[in-house]
């Protein structure tokens, strides 16, 4: 049998369409409700994919994280609260059309957007990594530290607001890959005696306090408050949809092109393609003048890219092991525990388990349309029921999820620790993101960087002598100093900058 | 709570000196000149950096050293989020003691209470999540909920 065959045989079972069916259920209600995001939905998740075999367990967080995506968008249009923070960049957009009475066009041109950025993703992932996974097997030590150092730079420096503030929440993931033996050198590391900690810090209680336990403190600081909704009828989302596609095409296109690109990086994912396909619609719109007043032509374009950026963020996770996001930091998790290393060899000793995840690309997009048009008519039923009861049981599924991921109160401990810092951290307007990304890629950045300064005996410039070492480390270098150099020419040219700064916040507010 | 740039700035600086100093105390690969500190003691170069940093940008601004959000003014607030800090504490310390059941419960009798759901909505929502999880995880995915006190549930 064709690894294909195999990998139709694995994925077309009984027990995997229940698993990825519910998993799409439990992302759209995730993700439908503001607050919860993507990667919170993927993060309580894994608790329960440790019970399963590897395609199921991985084809439940591709399909929960693509519908978490999608249903993010609801909320936004209809209450002004981006569900999740790749659809933060079109909020007020969508918004506007509500209030037009356009709720349906505005989710139903969402929908289809973002099923088909899923697939145009899923497309360019299947072409793309097989090739990269040839390229990759002749990788060495000093590529894959440029390779994790990218990611990391990407994920501090792209879009972010503080770089500064980016950078510190970095070196705080790193610290954190740093305590235990886990190390070149196999030396217990900042365990002060405690045995739990010489594994490390267990990522996954981690993650679920970061992002899950932070949400429930910053719900229960503001005191739960109820969401009120403007329209209250909701039409057919699936009206028009030829007319979309005929007239936005280009922005169809290039939001897929710039979502795929970015998500494709390593470190940088689909929040980042959004907001960045939302500003190159508007660049380039023969109307930006209707920018904010409830137009299509921006939400067609960072829809199309944020689901695009979530199937291609796979592209460095398979073929590298460096994660794209931080959904596809959790799946790294995932891969780990299921035997299904990432990496090159990955695409050579198991074609069939790539094959089926392909496949799972396809069908959850696929299955995006129906289930998505369901949850586009239920949402208002989802978003009616109050917050004061909701984030009590989610605290209980975080702490449930964070025992079951070691089988003991340590998980616990370290979730609630991570929660209290990750609300901390948020409070000091210091991102969660690249602190996750740190934690995931810092052994790997470690282990890279101390192999390539033994083998090059401390000689620094040995960095730059293999051809894809140098491009990888130019480009980061690129990105290290592209601040300073923007920060020079603002200097230069401050105060025709500023009028245009003051000129796209009034046409924000309106 | 939000500190000030540069109060969180001098803080980095003190943490980064600290880590550094306890980072040279970790041997290196024997025959190596690079072991388990090099890591560590440049992460630690980076706070400072950071650190360095955000104190001269935020010493411009002459910024109180220590905010209180807009929340932390109300005392309920304050209550709601230091009642859940202690109340996962508390299940941490308890639940191996007396079971996952009674404790998660009153967890979530507690939590109620501070969101201020009525306790007769409160009581059978708590029992009926509680039951549920235990259901989904303790019989179908096999994770050993502690028991404690509590006999077996008889599923």
């Amino acid at each position: 049998m064709t690894p294909i065959e195999t990998a139709l045989g694995l994925v077309f079972q009984w027990d995997v369409m229940v698993a990825i069916v519910s998993a799409a259920l439990f992302g759209l209600a995730v993700g439908a409700i503001p607050g919860l995001t993507a990667t919170m939905a993927t993060a309580l998740l894994v608790p329960i994919t440790f019970f399963m075999a590897p395609v199921p367990a991985v084809g439940m967080m591709v399909t929960c994280a693509a519908m978490a995506i999608f249903a993010g968008d609801i909320p936004g249009a209809l209450l002004r609260i981006p569900g999740t923070p790749a659809s933060a960049a079109y909020t007020d957009e969508a918004y506007a059309m509500t209030r037009k009475g356009q709720a349906e066009l505005a989710l139903g041109a969402n929908l289809l957007f973002s099923a088909l950025g899923g697939l145009f993703g899923t497309a360019v992932l299947i072409l793309a990594a097989p090739t990269l996974a040839e390229i990759a097997l002749k990788f060495s030590s000093f590529e894959y530290f440029w390779m994790a150092l990218l990611g990391l730079t990407c994920a501090v420096f792209i879009g972010a607001r503080h770089p500064v503030k980016g950078l510190v929440s970095l070196f705080i993931g790193l610290f954190v890959a740093s305590i235990g033996l886990g190390n070149p050198a196999a030396v217990p590391r900042f365990t002060f005696g405690s045995t739990d900690l010489l594994a490390g810090i267990d990522f996954i209680p981690a993650m679920i306090g970061l992002f899950a336990v932070s949400e429930v403190l910053r719900a229960m600081a503001q005191g739960a408050p109820r969401w009120t909704i403007d329209q209250t009828s909701m039409g057919n989302p699936f009206r028009g949809w030829g007319r979309l596609v005929r007239t936005y095409w280009r922005q169809q296109i290039r939001g897929n092109l710039i979502g795929t690109g970015i998500g494709a990086l390593p470190g940088s994912g689909a929040d980042i393609g959004a907001w960045v396909a939302y500003a190159t619609a508007r660049k380039f719109s023969r109307t930006p003048e209707k920018f904010g007043t409830g137009h299509l032509e921006g939400i067609v374009e960072s829809t199309s890219a944020n689901n695009s950026a979530l199937s291609s963020a796979w592209i460095p996770a398979l073929v590298f092991g460096i994660p794209g996001d931080t959904i596809t930091a959790i799946v790294i998790g995932v891969l780990y525990v299921k035997g299904m290393n990432p990496g090159p060899t990955l695409f050579l000793f198991q074609p069939q388990n790539v094959y089926a995840v392909f496949l799972i690309f396809i069908a959850a997009n696929l299955l995006l349309i129906p289930l998505g048009w369901a949850a586009i008519k239920l949402a208002r039923r989802i978003l009616t029921v109050p917050r004061t009861i909701l984030m009590p049981i989610i605290l209980a599924f975080c702490i449930v999820g964070a025992f079951a991921s070691s089988n003991s109160s340590y998980g616990i401990i370290v979730m609630a620790v991570f929660g209290v810092l990750g609300f901390l951290m948020e409070e000091n307007d210091i991102p969660v993101a690249p602190c996750i990304l740190g934690i995931v890629i810092g052994p790997m950045l470690e282990k890279h960087f101390i192999t390539s300064m033994i083998k090059s005996d401390g000689d620094l410039l040995a960095f730059f002598d293999r051809p894809i070492a140098a491009a990888l480390g130019a480009a980061t270098l690129a990105i290290w100093l592209w601040p300073v150099a923007m920060r020079a020419w603002r200097g230069r040219s401050a105060p025709a900058h500023r009028n245009l700064e003051t000129g796209s916040q009034e046409e924000g507010d309106s | 709570m939000r500190v000030s740039d540069a109060t969180l700035g001098g803080g980095l600086v003190i943490f980064a000196i600290a880590l550094a100093g306890y980072s040279q105390t970790f041997p290196d690969i024997p025959g190596q000149s690079y072991g388990a500190a090099l890591f560590p003691t440049l992460v630690a170069l980076g706070f400072a950096g950071c650190g360095v940093t955000l104190i001269v940008q935020g010493a411009g601004h002459g910024e109180p050293l220590l905010v209180r959000a807009d929340w932390a003014r109300e005392p309920r607030a304050m209550l709601a989020v230091s009642g859940t800090v202690l109340g996962m504490a508390a299940y941490i310390v308890l639940a191996p003691e007396i079971g996952f059941v009674p404790t998660m419960v009153a967890l979530l009798m507690i939590l109620f209470a501070l969101t201020r759901v009525r306790w007769w909505v409160a009581l059978p929502l708590a029992l009926v999540a509680t039951l549920a999880i235990e259901k989904v995880f303790a019989d179908l995915l096999l994770v050993p909920l502690p028991l404690g006190l509590m006999p077996r549930l008889p599923w």
